[in-house]
């Protein structure tokens, strides 16, 4: 009889459990209870594709409405957030990189910090910020605006503390990136006769390709999962223009006595499928440009 | 250069703001805030809203929520590295049939997005009867793929003949793991430490879902209860003060291990390419 080598087991198999019990079976779970209807207390009930017709095409249905509002306010989020998130670090870290430019440690931690406060306390201050009597906004552009139920206001609370507490990661890696382009390059560009700005598009660009292909798929898909700062800075008014899908699905599975999970799963299943076929364009995309 | 400067300058001066703002205000009376309406710098300094916080820990017990949180996250981070070192060892230094085509299916299951498994990963919880305890926060996270994939990056640049001359002079895979392999891989271990540290600290959605009792909840879960607490913003000083000693806990950790940090940044994002 073969002997059975005991040693792999024991130091790949723990975690292997722990992928089969938190990873692999909710995420068939998951699956499964979008074609269910399912209350997460009795035994889900097959019912097809009756909530993937409900959310998509049942325009009566409260679902309906809830799943298209929900995604278009996530995607308005995706939109305006992910450039931003891409394009601010690329400038700071440029502006970093700039050979005399002294401190520069110093500016890096003043802006990685908020990256590592909580988005619930960090909300808690920027929800002064924009306080109607007290904050910095009004007292700034002397308005008198109610930030967090006016649109386009109540977008602006929203996007402007993601960009302050996420931008810090995206700088340090691009300015290590940077860093690491060969200064032959740019001499060679300046033989050239190229400037600040050609020597950016033709040289700093495309040496750092792999980099911001790793930020914009990540930023993009973390985006996606938008929960946090709507719920905190304008609890989803004013009437829902900025409820994301995540808090209808969070409502829907867990709001207390009447769990409508299956529903709940298959607007889950919806939007991991579009962060799934995003992350992919993406990646196909700027992957065979770049090359 | 000075476009640079004037760039960098005013970019900071917008990121400091808010936590200053929030700062002062925590020392400002209510009456003041009403009163005498937006100031940088209060009229009077008084601690009485730090006080009152800590007073309060019926509903809103907020030193009670950060151990909870210091807690979890640590107990959380220091499994995290037990996890991920001897997972790495076994994808990377031991032989196994099908041992990358494992690793490399585990790691393409990981990418789909977690929002799928989210309900049903609550009814795990539940069903394990986590709901409500430190284990729905410190075990789920263990296992992800992503700090085992870092792990098994860097042990790869580990020179193979150091383990076969030992395995050669006999020495069992436990002897290699903690002699050899344990003390060289310890930057690649900070590294997620510290963001398992940070994650677990900042998680939202999750906690929010998993804790109901007050006492038991972590800090970012417990500051969302406080908008009511506080009647709204009617507290504005104690809203701010908690906030405050919320950051703190993580801020100082930051400031101890900021070389790790940025070095762990870099890492994560596999600038080699």
């Amino acid at each position: 009889m073969k002997k059975v080598n005991l040693g792999p087991i024991l130091f790949v198999g723990p975690h292997i459990v722990l992928f089969l019990v938190f990873i692999l079976l909710p995420t068939i779970f998951g699956i499964y209870a979008s074609f269910t209807k399912w209350n997460m207390i009795s035994d889900p009930v097959w019912v097809g594709l009756d909530n993937y017709r409900t959310i998509l095409f049942n325009s009566d249905s409260t679902f309906y409405q809830q799943f298209y509002n929900g995604m278009k306010n996530t995607f308005i989020f995706v939109l305006i957030t992910v450039p931003l998130m891409i394009i601010i670090p690329l400038l700071i870290a440029v502006a970093l990189e700039q050979k005399d430019v002294k401190f520069k440690n110093m500016f890096q931690t003043l802006l990685y910090i908020p990256g590592l406060i909580s988005i619930s306390a960090a909300s808690l201050i920027w929800s002064l910020i924009f306080n109607k009597q007290l904050g910095v906004a009004n007292n700034l552009f002397g308005s008198d605006v109610v930030w967090s139920a006016t649109q386009p206001y109540a977008w602006i609370t929203i996007i402007a503390i993601t960009i302050w507490a996420g931008i810090g990661g995206n700088m340090i890696i691009y300015r290590a990136s940077i860093n690491g382009v060969s200064p032959d390059l740019y001499e060679s560009a300046e033989i050239d006769g190229a400037g600040s700005f050609r020597k950016f598009i033709n040289v700093t660009l495309p040496s750092i390709r792999f980099p911001l292909i790793f930020t914009l798929v990540m930023t993009t898909a973390g985006s996606f999962n938008v929960f946090a700062q709507p719920l905190m800075m304008t609890s989803g008014g004013p009437q829902q223009s900025t409820t994301v899908l995540m808090m209808y699905i969070r409502d829907l599975a867990f709001s207390h006595g009447q769990s409508i999970a299956g529903v709940a799963s298959a607007m889950a299943v919806m939007l991991g499928l579009v962060i799934l076929v995003i992350s992919a364009i993406q990646y196909y995309l700027m992957n065979r440009n770049a090359v | 250069m000075y476009l640079a400067y004037t760039f960098l300058i005013l970019v900071s001066a917008i990121w400091l703001v808010p936590v200053l703002f929030g700062i002062t205000t925590s020392f400002r009376s209510q009456t003041e805030v009403v009163n005498e309406g937006f100031r940088l710098l209060p009229v009077n300094w008084i601690v009485d809203n730090y006080v009152a916080i800590l007073e309060n820990t019926s509903s809103a017990p907020i030193l009670q929520w950060i151990w909870n949180s210091i807690f979890i996250s640590t107990t959380h981070t220091l499994l995290v590295i037990v996890v991920v070192s001897i997972t790495g060892y076994g994808y990377t230094r031991m032989k196994f049939k099908g041992r990358d085509a494992l690793f490399f299916t585990l790691l393409a299951i990981s990418f789909f997005p977690n929002v799928v498994n989210l309900i049903p990963s609550y009814k795990i919880i539940d069903t394990l009867g986590w709901v409500n305890t430190p284990w729905a926060m410190i075990v789920p996270g263990l296992a992800g793929m992503g700090n085992i994939f870092l792990v098994r990056q860097f042990m790869k640049g580990i020179p193979k003949e150091l383990d076969e001359s030992a395995r050669v002079d006999g020495a069992s895979d436990f002897v290699i793991f903690f002699r050899i392999i344990l003390p060289l891989i310890k930057p690649v271990l900070i590294v997620c430490g510290l963001f398992s540290f940070v994650g677990s600290w900042n998680d939202f959605l999750w906690p929010v879902i998993v804790y109901t009792d007050v006492q038991k909840m972590p800090v970012t879960a417990g500051l969302l209860l406080l908008q009511d607490v506080y009647g709204n913003y009617r507290m504005i000083g104690q809203l701010m003060g908690s906030a405050i000693l919320a950051i703190i806990p993580t801020l100082l950790l930051f400031l101890f291990a900021q070389k790790y940090f940025v070095q762990a940044i870099k890492l994560n994002a596999g600038i080699k390419g």
